[in-house]
């Protein structure tokens, strides 16, 4: 190989190795901190390590809202199965029984201690996953 | 019949637009002064017929027409005027309306701004009048305004939705519009640069203030976006990094490595492949973001209603750009050599290293906004990505970025000087070295991503100082816009960093006239009152807050039930000061009679907003200074 075409490959190399380490880098750092998303069914005896973040969606069951003080528990249900939630702070406006909601938090002994609860900003909201047939 | 003739208007201009793109790029005749006067004639009359139909569409909402449906399912006669207008750009179809009379309108100025004699101008109308096209087909086809509720139109409204209903957020999307839609102009240029296939021609130096412009109103929409979620949301942060968020952030950081790259590109003729790169990429970006708040493809606060036509043709038009623009770029590659080698420690080599940070930021954004869809696609797993997979990113990106910028302050273009450690860069890092072990001291912090962000922050700060002050005593020129924007991001990283080291917030049970204790106030509930309105009831609470100085002053949050959707908004009660916010919401109240309210202090929060508003600041300077005549 004459010098010009081997300098112009070490370019080439040396640019390939630094884009390829650096989006390794991204992809590990991602992987490493995306919330998975679940329906309580999915939940169900399942174990996660503590400090691992999840998200929670489905309906509140019709009620199992129970509030004491500023804490907050209750019922996240995709119609077959059920998971405790505990959450502290204010509810969002569109928080009702029997709508959907999404919980970000993490589990232990079968309940979401959670740390945001979402409502969605569109009353016709549904969580992903979950086919409701009847909204009474 | 005025409806029909406002219809009518818009499919008159997608004609003429589409006559102007013909004649621009594709007829070719020895009479181009004929040609070129034609194709800025012609342009300007599709732009009138565009405007008028707008405004008799703005006539339309403002008179309560609700044969329009349209109208009749986003706006109320109840509505004061203001919000009759905005509710123009509250949902799709308006919203796409608006963005393509700015689209217009940038092209317009253009016009008339830019003389005919100027070689690349006709074809740039003519690209600009393609997409024009391309998107008024796109709202008469799959997404038309101007669909009537024949013969018998409702009564009444159905209303815009109260969170709306808000200054800042009828002002928020017109302004990212404009910032979105102005980066035509660049890509026009680049695009009809690259038709002519002459390097010779300085296309750069043709878009400059068109580019700043732009990047201002990208700037301000993005800032006036997130000041509105703060307070009207009632959750209280700046940036929540949802995917429309990020949609907007991604135009944005590539059209600031855009803007330095054009600083080279003008001043040497160098770097102007990146230059071109990006002018392609910051209008693609700004489409992409189009696609994904229109497609409904991504679960988002801003989602409109979900449609798989829109989001197919959409997905389908961008693409053909970006193929059509790639495609041309490659063809042209070999003429667009830049003429000469970049000098090691120059200020163009600080430039380059800047664009590939920037695109490794735009990279990973991408990555982020797209994985879910990818993630489900391969393993049938929803995911989301959040805050901590962008802070991961940006915060050791950002901070290497201003240790470059901290060094490149030192460079001169075109030269090779070696930067040593002289005293303005020894008292820089001793300055801030000192800072920064102050609040670590004092906060007791050992945050090491809040230390290295204020340390970087205050380095850039200090080094600026500097320069300001060698300027008034020694007349050392320095370039106004660059000290201006590289500060206020100096204060933008100091003030994100304080921010998330010092804020808290507490969810606390209220009884009336107890008061209760949260870091240095001290709280209680005085009355609850119901209000009501003429379109919502509202109770309304008035906290008495006095902190450990003795001030004490008085906060009303609220919540409200508006009549027509039956829909509960929080509204927030902010007390503001020079450092800190105290922010409040009510919650609901318990079988006890307490009310559950949300207690949050924000530091530096405003300075957050103040020193996004510095950087277009600096943007707007650069556009009236006399330095810059194009």
């Amino acid at each position: 190989m004459n010098p010009i075409r081997k300098k112009r490959v070490y370019n080439i190399l040396t640019v390939l190795l630094f884009s390829v380490s650096g989006i390794a880098l991204i992809l590990f750092s991602l992987n490493s901190k995306l919330d998975y998303f679940f329906t309580p069914t999915e939940l169900m005896n399942k174990t996660f390590p503590i400090d691992k973040r999840i998200k929670l969606g489905g309906m509140v069951l019709n009620g199992s809202v129970k509030r004491a003080s500023s804490n907050i528990s209750f019922i996240v249900t995709d119609y077959t199965n059920r998971i405790n939630v505990e959450y502290e702070g204010i509810l969002p406006d569109l928080f009702k029984e029997d709508s959907g909601v999404v919980v970000l938090g993490y589990l232990n002994n079968q309940t979401v201690y959670a740390e945001e609860v979402l409502a969605k900003h569109d009353e016709n909201y549904m969580p992903p996953n979950i086919e409701v047939i009847n909204d009474n | 019949m005025i409806i029909e003739i406002s219809h009518f208007l818009s499919i008159l201009a997608t004609g003429l637009f589409f006559l102007v793109g013909y004649f621009g790029l594709f007829i070719k005749s020895h009479n181009t002064k004929y040609f070129s006067n034609l194709v800025a004639r012609t342009y300007s009359h599709g732009f009138l017929f565009l405007i008028s139909s707008f405004i008799i569409y703005i006539w339309l909402a403002i008179t309560d027409n609700f044969s329009v449906e349209y109208i009749a399912s986003h706006s109320n006669s109840a509505l004061p005027i203001f919000y009759k207008i905005s509710s123009i750009w509250s949902a799709h179809e308006g919203s796409m309306f608006l963005w393509i009379v700015f689209l217009s309108l940038w092209g317009f100025i253009f016009n008339i701004r830019v003389h005919n004699d100027e070689i690349l101008k006709s074809k740039s109308i003519g690209v600009i009048s393609f997409v024009l096209v391309g998107f008024l087909i796109f709202l008469l086809w799959t997404s038309n305004p101007f669909n009537t509720i024949l013969p018998i139109a409702p009564l009444n409204g159905a209303d815009i939705n109260p969170v709306l209903q808000d200054p800042a957020l009828a002002i928020h999307p017109p302004t990212l519009y404009l910032g979105y839609v102005g980066f035509v102009i660049p890509f026009a240029c680049a695009i009809s640069f690259l038709l002519h296939g002459n390097s010779e021609i300085k296309w750069e130096l043709l878009v400059r203030k068109w580019s700043v412009a732009a990047w201002i109103f990208l700037t301000a929409g993005i800032t006036l976006g997130s000041w509105w979620a703060y307070y009207e949301l009632g959750w209280g942060g700046y940036w929540f990094w949802d995917p429309v968020e990020n949609v907007a952030l991604m135009p944005w950081l590539a059209a600031t490595a855009f803007l330095h790259s054009l600083s080279v590109s003008i001043k040497s003729s160098q770097l102007r492949i990146w230059t071109i790169l990006l002018s392609i990429l910051v209008f693609s970006l700004s489409l992409f973001g189009a696609f994904i708040v229109r497609s409904g493809i991504i679960d988002s606060v801003h989602s409109f209603a979900n449609d798989p036509d829109r989001g197919l043709y959409l997905l389908a038009f961008i693409g053909l750009i970006i193929f059509i623009s790639i495609s041309l770029f490659i063809l042209r590659l070999s003429n667009i050599q830049s003429v000469s080698k970049i000098q090691k420690f120059s200020k163009q080599s600080f430039i380059s290293i800047n664009n590939i940070l920037f695109g490794t930021l735009i990279f990973s954004v991408m990555l982020g906004v797209t994985y879910p869809l990818i993630y489900e696609f391969i393993f049938g797993q929803k995911i989301s990505v959040g805050a901590p997979f962008y802070n991961a990113i940006f915060i050791p990106i950002v901070i290497l970025a201003c240790i470059f910028l901290f060094f490149s302050i030192e460079s001169k273009w075109s030269r090779n000087i070696n930067i040593r450690l002289n005293i303005p860069i020894l008292l820089s890092i001793l300055f801030s070295t000192i800072f920064t072990v102050f609040v670590m001291i004092f906060f007791q912090t050992k945050n090491i991503a809040i230390l290295c962000s204020i340390f970087a922050g205050a380095l850039i700060i200090f080094r600026y100082i500097q320069e300001i002050l060698n300027y008034i005593s020694v007349k050392k020129f320095v370039n106004p816009f660059s000290v201006i924007a590289h500060m206020a991001l100096g204060l933008l990283i100091i003030s994100i960093a304080f921010n998330s080291l010092l804020s808290s917030e507490r969810a606390m049970n209220v009884v009336f006239n107890e008061a209760e204790k949260y870091k240095d106030l001290t709280i209680v509930l005085k009355n609850l009152g119901v209000e009501n309105n003429s379109n919502y009831d509202s109770v309304k609470a008035t906290f008495f807050v006095k902190d450990l100085k003795g001030n004490s002053f008085n906060l009303y949050p609220e919540k409200r039930r508006y009549f027509t959707r039956g829909q509960i908004t929080t509204e927030t009660a902010i007390h503001t000061t020079v450092l800190r916010d105290i922010y409040m919401t009510i919650g609901e109240q318990l079988d006890d009679g307490s009310w559950v309210v949300n207690i949050q202090i924000n530091y530096l929060i405003r300075w957050i907003w103040i020193s996004a508003m510095l950087m277009g600041f600096a943007g707007l300077l650069l556009i009236v200074s006399k330095r810059y005549k194009t």
